[in-house]
Parts: structure tokens; sequence; C-alpha cells
């Protein structure tokens, strides 16, 4: 079933930071949202959540640093406990052995607290969580600024492979449009709390329409530069 | 010119760096590219005379690398700052050290080359953008006239858009001012746009190191490459047909 939201907005102390804006996702589509910091782009992320919930849809967040998602104090295992019953489903180990599979996190020790696991696998513990239940959307919070390149380019290709054959469709929010390009079919661009293009990702690479568009084009990637 | 002859550092009982040799001329810049806990940020130390070498020397010009007064760039630019004293308050900070006087016409070159108005140098770091604090950042370094300049991840607190901005600054700086700048970095892209050289660190040793470009044309060594795919895989560079 579609994702669909319209009419969306939000205020800080009376001041719209997210004009009113319409999203539609689509089962399976991979979208990126992008835009320079400040543009609003985790606002939009974090209302579409929001609105998606109360709708009753399943939607899953992945924040950009483990560090937010997991607590210091509490084991592996208690975390994925906590986040079967949060989707008041049983606890299964067919269900963990498949996830852990998939994100290749088999080796980690769930008896030992976040800080006995490296970074990267943590990050793909918090990335194998967010699927439990297959959720109808994941949304990605610049998911590879806290992780080195080589870990985070692994990281989203196994996510790639996971997802290919599902339904959960991902929301990528990201000022990188190099990482976008690679991951996503279609981009939202932010600007000033305002949705100002909505296309297809290689239409936007090659004809951007929009001042934000065409800035976050010319930046896509270090070699493009006029050096 | 800076020569790192042999260097080798322990912490404990554990070795992180092992006999590293590099040499960086004035007016080029070098970067150093690798995994977390390679051993990067402990080679800025070193540098900075602040982790001592259990062998191995550093020299500038064939003295002890301090007394050339180099500078550093951090990574988080608004903890950079002491919260409480006004930027310009902490921009000066490296010449009252050293008892030196402000030549204005240094300080206003340098707010133009890095598009620093002149008031927001008397606000706070938390009244700044994140982008503006790391600018601001830089103009420390500089204002002292070091030879040479050490930059620890200075782009990764920063949009993209920002990034690649603030890096063409840098490399017009140093054409005016032509420091050696060495720079550590996750991000291979800027490594490939703006320095002359790269050298890979991997637990400690220097894995290789060669001229920028022709590590991402034909990286020497298995992890040269890995590395050099990941950035590729994350749209950090463009596979040139």
């Amino acid at each position: 079933m579609t994702l669909q939201v319209t009419g969306l907005s939000a205020t800080r102390s009376g001041r719209p930071i997210l004009h009113p804006t319409n999203v539609k996702i689509e089962p399976g589509e991979r979208v990126g949202l992008v835009g320079s910091s400040g543009s609003g782009k985790s606002t939009l992320g974090h209302a579409l959540i929001d609105a998606l919930r109360t709708q009753g849809r399943h939607v899953a967040h992945v924040p950009q640093s483990p560090d937010e998602a997991l607590d210091p104090l509490r084991s592996m295992a208690f975390h994925w406990r906590e986040a079967e019953s949060a989707r008041d489903l049983p606890a299964d180990t067919a269900r963990r052995r498949d996830l852990f599979a998939a994100l290749r996190i088999e080796g980690g020790d769930l008896r030992k607290r976040p800080w006995g696991w490296s970074r990267g696998m943590q990050q793909r513990f918090v990335i194998a969580m967010a699927l439990i239940g297959t959720p109808d959307l994941l949304v990605m919070d610049e998911p590879t600024s806290a992780l080195d390149p080589v870990v985070a380019a692994g990281t989203m290709d196994l996510l790639d492979t996971y997802l290919a054959t599902r339904q959960t469709a991902l929301l990528l929010i990201t000022h990188d449009l190099g990482l976008a390009a690679k991951r996503v079919q279609r981009l939202l661009v932010m600007e000033g709390g305002r949705l100002v293009e909505d296309a297809a990702t290689m239409q936007v690479l090659s004809a951007p329409q929009t001042p934000a568009a065409r800035a976050l084009c010319a930046h896509r990637n270090w070699l493009e530069l006029p050096c | 010119m800076l020569t790192v002859e042999h260097v080798s550092v322990e912490r404990g009982k554990t070795l992180v760096l092992e006999d590293i040799s590099l040499s960086l001329a004035p007016n080029r810049t070098l970067t150093v590219v690798g995994e977390s806990g390679a051993g990067k940020s402990t080679l800025i130390a070193a540098i900075l005379g602040l982790a001592p070498c259990t062998s191995g020397q550093i020299l500038w010009a064939g003295a002890p690398v301090r007394r050339c007064g180099p500078a550093l760039v951090m990574q988080e630019p608004r903890s950079a700052f002491n919260p409480v004293l006004s930027l310009r308050r902490s921009v000066m900070e490296p010449l009252t050290a050293r008892r030196a006087r402000l030549d204005d016409n240094r300080l206003k070159t340098l707010c133009d080359g890095l598009e620093i108005p002149p008031d927001l140098l008397e606000r706070r770091p938390a009244q700044v953008s994140i982008g503006q604090a790391q600018r601001v950042g830089i103009l420390r370094a500089l204002i002292g006239a070091p030879p040479l300049v050490l930059f620890d991840e200075p782009l990764s607190a920063l949009d993209a858009v920002t990034q690649k901005h603030t890096a063409r600054l840098i490399a017009d700086l140093q054409r005016q001012e032509g420091f050696a700048a060495l720079i550590v970095t996750h991000d291979l892209g800027y490594a490939a746009a703006f320095a002359d050289d790269i050298a890979v660190l991997r637990a400690g040793r220097i894995e290789e190191q060669t001229a920028s470009r022709a590590f991402i044309d034909a990286p020497q060594t298995d992890y040269g490459r890995i590395l050099r795919d990941a950035a590729f895989s994350l749209g950090a560079l463009e596979r040139v047909a």
C-alpha cells in the first residue's frame, strides 16, 4: 500500500519550519531526502514518521549514530528483546538469525553491551533491529557519516541486498547528493523548510530545476570541482 | 620542509605508530587517510609534540618541529573555542602566547580570504554557524603565519556544499601563504581533489604513499583498493570511464 501524507507542516516557537508538504512513497521505493544543513530535511523526516505512525503504518527509524539508539548499560540481547516487544512480537530465534545473517553480525556476542561491539557492527545491529517485523518504511538519517567509508559502504551494500526482495521502502536523509545518487531512485530536495523538487534521481542530476538542487549537483563529488 | 624519520609511538605497551617516514615541502598538501584507530590522530599529536616518539625524530628545516610553531585546525568547529570568550579573543591566542603584535592588515586579508565579516569575531562560538566557526578556526591557525598547518578532519562536521566551499578557501589561502598542509581525513574524494600526495595509514604503518591522482587510478595495495572502491560506492568519487 502506498505511503501518503498531505499538508504536512511544522512550527517552532510560532515560526514555520516546515511549509505544507505532500509526500507519496510506493512500497519498496528508495527515496533520498537531500538538502544543506538547516534546509528542513530532518524536520520533514520526523514529521513524516509521526504522521505515518498516526495512520497506523509501521515506520522504523535509524539515527545517525548508534550511540543515539543503544543504551550503554544494557546488553545487546536486552535491546533486541525490547525491539521485538515494541512490535508485540514474541521472541523468534529464526527471525534473529536471518536478520543477523543479512547484516553479517552473526559473530556478535549478545551478552555484551554496545561498547563490546565495533561501531560498524553496532550500526548494523541497529539496522537489524529496525527491520524486525518488516516495516513499511525505513528512515535513515545520515547513516554513513558516523562510520569509516569502508564500513559505511559495506553496510549500505548489505541493506541494498536485503531490501531488494522486500516491500519495505527506504527514505535516506542526507546532505550528500553523491551518496543519494548511488542509492536511491527518486530525490526530494529541501530548501528553507520547503520541498522544492521531487523527481527521479537521474532527472535531478541531469537537469536540476531549482537553485538548491543546482547547488547540490554542482557540489556532488569532489572531482567535478573546478580546482 | 617537514621530515618525519622512522617515528614510532607507544601508548602503554601498544605500538600506535610504527616506523613512519614522511616528508612534506612548503606549499604542498599531504593527506593521511585510513580507518578509525589506524593512528591518524596520533600522528598529528606526535608532530605537535603532544605524543612523545619512542624512536625516530620529527624536524622542520632540520630543527625540532615545535620551534616552527605549527598550527592545528580541529574537527569540531564550535567546541574548538572557549565558549565564554569572543571569537576575536580566541583568534588572538596564538599571538598572545608568543607576545606577538597583531598586524591589522593581515587580519583583514585573512578575513576577506575566509569570507568572515568583521563583526562576526565579536560573537561567541554558539552564536555562529558551524561553517563560520570552522572558517574562524582556520583564521586562528593562520594568524601567526605558521609554515606548517595540520588539519584533523577539517570538513567532516560540515554539509557537502559547505565542505567543498571551505576546501576551496583553504587551497586559495595556501597558494597565497605558502604553508605546508598535512590533512588527516576519512574522505578520499577530498584527498583526491585537493592533495598532492596521499599516505594510507593502517594499524600504525604506512601501507602506501603516492601522488593522489595516481592513487585514485591505481592503488598499489589491496587495502588501498578497498578504500578507493568504498569512496566510489559512497559517491565521493565518480568513476572516469
